[in-house]
């Protein structure tokens, strides 16, 4: 049944019915947001561009719809989120915003958008067919990271200024709480059954990890220190996490490492060497690879997730933001 | 405020605590004057570097409401050394803990000693001077760049690019010497060659051409670069692209050493400088004195809502110690170096529109923190940490 609905409103956005199931199977292809490029850059299996989709201006965060037929782009310098069809590779729609989107997430049913504005300090909920705000919750200076839990009842937001997690109510778009986390909190993952939600501090180089059954912090805060490195020279962003909840990939920024974490007993199996300042990391449908955005370096690095080994580094665009794989 | 209220709905006890954080500047401040140039046109702005204490304040709203301080900022410009020496004292007496100075460093430096055995503490943040730093008073911390750092930033910066020969020009203003000496000192232990170190005068009179036809001043010696310290900035004005050799000129003019500029666009740095806009009257860009006013507020007020007591002692022992962390939109985290409460800090070299390299550059390393490669460090200093 949710199929059907995520199909019918694809279908709206695009204007047009597209037959799902037959792009349903996955391209393979690797999209890389390149923030300076102001392009998502499209590369295959075999890591070769494809295609250099110019989008609207620094390009950041992305995710597909559930089926995979579009990708949507927040990009900040233009207010927008792009919509890029993945079967064409075309940006096909742009859904306006509030100022500077950064990060955002779908809610369960893919109706509404929830999305950062970092200039303005809102989070922000687009209904995602008719294009209205439909809330507007104040937060604190600089919100980034956005995730919405699997039932749709709560939404969680950091402020990079305030170092705050708030915890909104999304029926009332209230908030609800304000956790004090670490400074600079930036991203979000859940734990794949939902009790678990991990937080990146990137100045007090820690991740946070927030009990979603009671909102209070849980546990101490993980520290990194790879190799050659000191704990102020880290600094954690992006988060990935397997599907069987046993690992967690963070990416140490400054640091130019990607720590692998024992998910449950918080020790680090492996610091992997990555480029310069890396920051989104995704991990492909069968984790048998990771692909790390390096900002500073302009590159991708694919990790094989089976040696935990970096396998390759591949030039992709200024200031790479995020990775995702339509696989 | 509404914002913070909004956010907290009911959640708010009515039992906040009101707490007032000093600002104190000074009447007519020559340093922020307009920079005048061609009698009417103005080149820059004057600056008014409570705005960027004000937005600090904002900034942390939300958090210090959460943890339920409410902080106000109180200001006050002072006539002259004593009227700030009595207005610190005032503020302590009505149970201030923190007063953010935006004073010239001869006025620091007397508030400072006056008021050292009150339980009050000062953040120095726009008066540069390294002997302010050499007081190694318990109550003065430091939240804008020393003279030294600045000059590192501009050595390490001569090191990473292999320019190691400099002709180093100083204008005949008290300041212009301490800016120069800074910068020989920071060369001295850097193993740049200073090839001559000049003066300079903006007169046109025929008769001291050697100090003030740029030609004669840049002649007759062979350098990579040359560095000038002009804090009036009217010489050195007319040096880039007028010196005898096709050199470089950095320092008050050309490539400039800083706490920010508002062409940095890591870091968040573009929110920052975004947001600082929007509240300062006419919208001007935050300058370095803004970001260092900015900062000090703002870690004022991290301090009240992390510190985990409401005993005023413990606020100010965790602001001054190692637990401390806050973020610049630099890149970094940072915090008071336990021996001059001089405020750990990347810096920024940056021409009038763009930054070209941040500081620390990666070849310096050091054995505790990377950033203690700008400044005084430890073994260095006159004072000893607590």
């Amino acid at each position: 049944m949710r199929k059907t609905l995520l199909a019918a409103a694809s279908g709206l956005l695009l204007g047009a019915l597209v037959s799902v199931p037959a792009l349903a199977a996955g391209t393979g292809l690797i999209f890389v947001s390149t923030e300076k490029g102001n392009e998502v850059v499209v590369l295959d299996q075999e890591l070769n561009v494809v295609k250099r989709i110019e989008t609207s201006r620094r390009p950041r965060d992305m995710h597909f719809n559930a089926d995979k037929t579009l990708l949507y782009v927040a990009c900040g310098d233009d207010d927008a989120i792009d919509v890029i069809d993945v079967a064409t590779l075309e940006v096909v729609d742009s859904i306006p915003t509030g100022p500077s989107p950064e990060v955002f997430a779908f809610s369960p049913d893919e109706k509404i958008i929830y999305v950062s504005n970092e200039e303005d300090s809102r989070l922000e909920a687009i209904d995602a067919e008719t294009r209205v705000s439909v809330q507007d919750v104040p937060t604190g200076a600089e919100p980034e990271g956005v995730l919405v839990m699997p039932d749709g009842k709560t939404a969680y937001v950091t402020s990079e200024v305030a170092d705050m997690v708030h915890v909104v109510d999304t029926a009332t778009g209230v908030v609800t709480k304000n956790i004090l986390v670490g400074t600079r909190p930036r991203r979000f993952i859940l734990s794949p059954d939902g009790s678990e939600l991990w937080v990146s501090c990137e100045l007090s180089s820690e991740i946070f990890i927030i009990d979603t059954a009671t909102n209070e912090i849980k546990g101490d805060s993980l520290i990194f220190v790879p190799p050659g490195f000191r704990e102020e020279d880290v600094t954690p962003v992006g988060m990935a996490v397997t599907k069987d909840g046993s690992k967690v990939l963070v990416s140490l920024g400054r640091a130019n490492h990607v720590a692998v974490v024992d998910a449950k007993s918080h020790e680090v199996i492996k610091y992997i060497l990555v480029g310069r300042r890396a920051w989104s990391v995704d991990l492909s449908k069968d984790e048998s690879k990771a692909y790390v955005a390096n900002g500073l370096s302009d590159d991708i690095t694919v990790i094989d997730m089976a040696s935990l080994e970096p396998i390759r580094s591949v030039p992709v665009g200024r200031v790479p933001h995020s990775v995702v794989i339509d696989d | 405020m509404a914002l913070a209220a909004l956010l907290m709905g009911s959640a708010v006890p009515a039992c906040a605590a009101d707490v007032l954080v000093g600002f104190v500047g000074l009447k007519d401040d020559v340093r922020y004057h307009p920079e005048v140039a061609y009698t009417r046109i103005e080149i820059s702005p004057a600056l008014k570097p409570v705005e960027g204490a004000r937005l600090g304040i904002e900034d942390l709203k939300i958090v210090t409401e959460a943890a339920n301080v409410n902080i106000t900022l109180d200001e006050y410009e002072a006539a002259d050394a004593n009227d700030a020496i009595q207005k610190v004292a005032a503020m302590a007496q009505a149970g201030e803990r923190f007063v953010i100075l935006d004073l010239p460093g001869d006025i620091v430096a007397q508030v400072a000693e006056a008021t050292k055995d009150l339980p009050i503490t000062l953040v120095n943040a726009t008066a540069p001077q390294d002997a302010l730093r050499d007081l190694c008073l318990e109550n003065l911390m430091h939240s804008g760049a020393s003279d030294r750092m600045i000059a590192d930033t501009y050595t390490q910066f001569l090191r990473h690019r292999n320019w190691n020969k400099v002709l180093l020009l100083v204008g005949k203003e008290p300041r212009d010497k301490e800016i120069a000496d800074a910068f020989q000192a920071s060369a001295e232990r850097m193993r740049i060659e200073i090839k001559a170190r000049r003066e300079f005068t903006s007169s046109t009179d025929p008769a001291n051409r050697e100090e003030n036809n740029t030609m004669l001043v840049t002649g007759g010696v062979d350098y990579d670069v040359v560095f000038i310290a002009d804090s009036l900035g009217e010489y050195a004005r007319y040096l880039n692209y007028a010196t005898q050799l096709p050199r470089p000129v950095i320092g008050s003019t050309g490539l400039t050493a800083a706490e920010w500029h508002w062409a940095w666009d890591r870091d968040g740095a573009t929110q920052v400088t975004l947001r600082f806009q929007r509240l300062a009257e006419g919208g001007r860009y935050m300058s370095p004195e803004d970001w260092s006013t900015w900062i000090a507020a703002k870690s004022i007020a991290t301090a009240y809502a992390k510190a985990r007591s409401d005993d005023p002692v413990k606020i100010d022992a965790y602001l001054k110690g190692s637990r401390f962390n806050i973020d610049g939109s630099k890149g970094y985290r940072m915090n008071f170096r336990p021996w001059d409460r001089q405020l750990r800090m990347p810096m920024v070299l940056a021409t009038a529109n763009a930054v070209i390299e941040p500081a620390p550059f990666p070849e310096f390393l050091h054995q505790v923190n990377e950033l203690d490669t700008l400044g005084v460090d430890e073994p260095e200093s006159k004072c000893k940490a607590s």
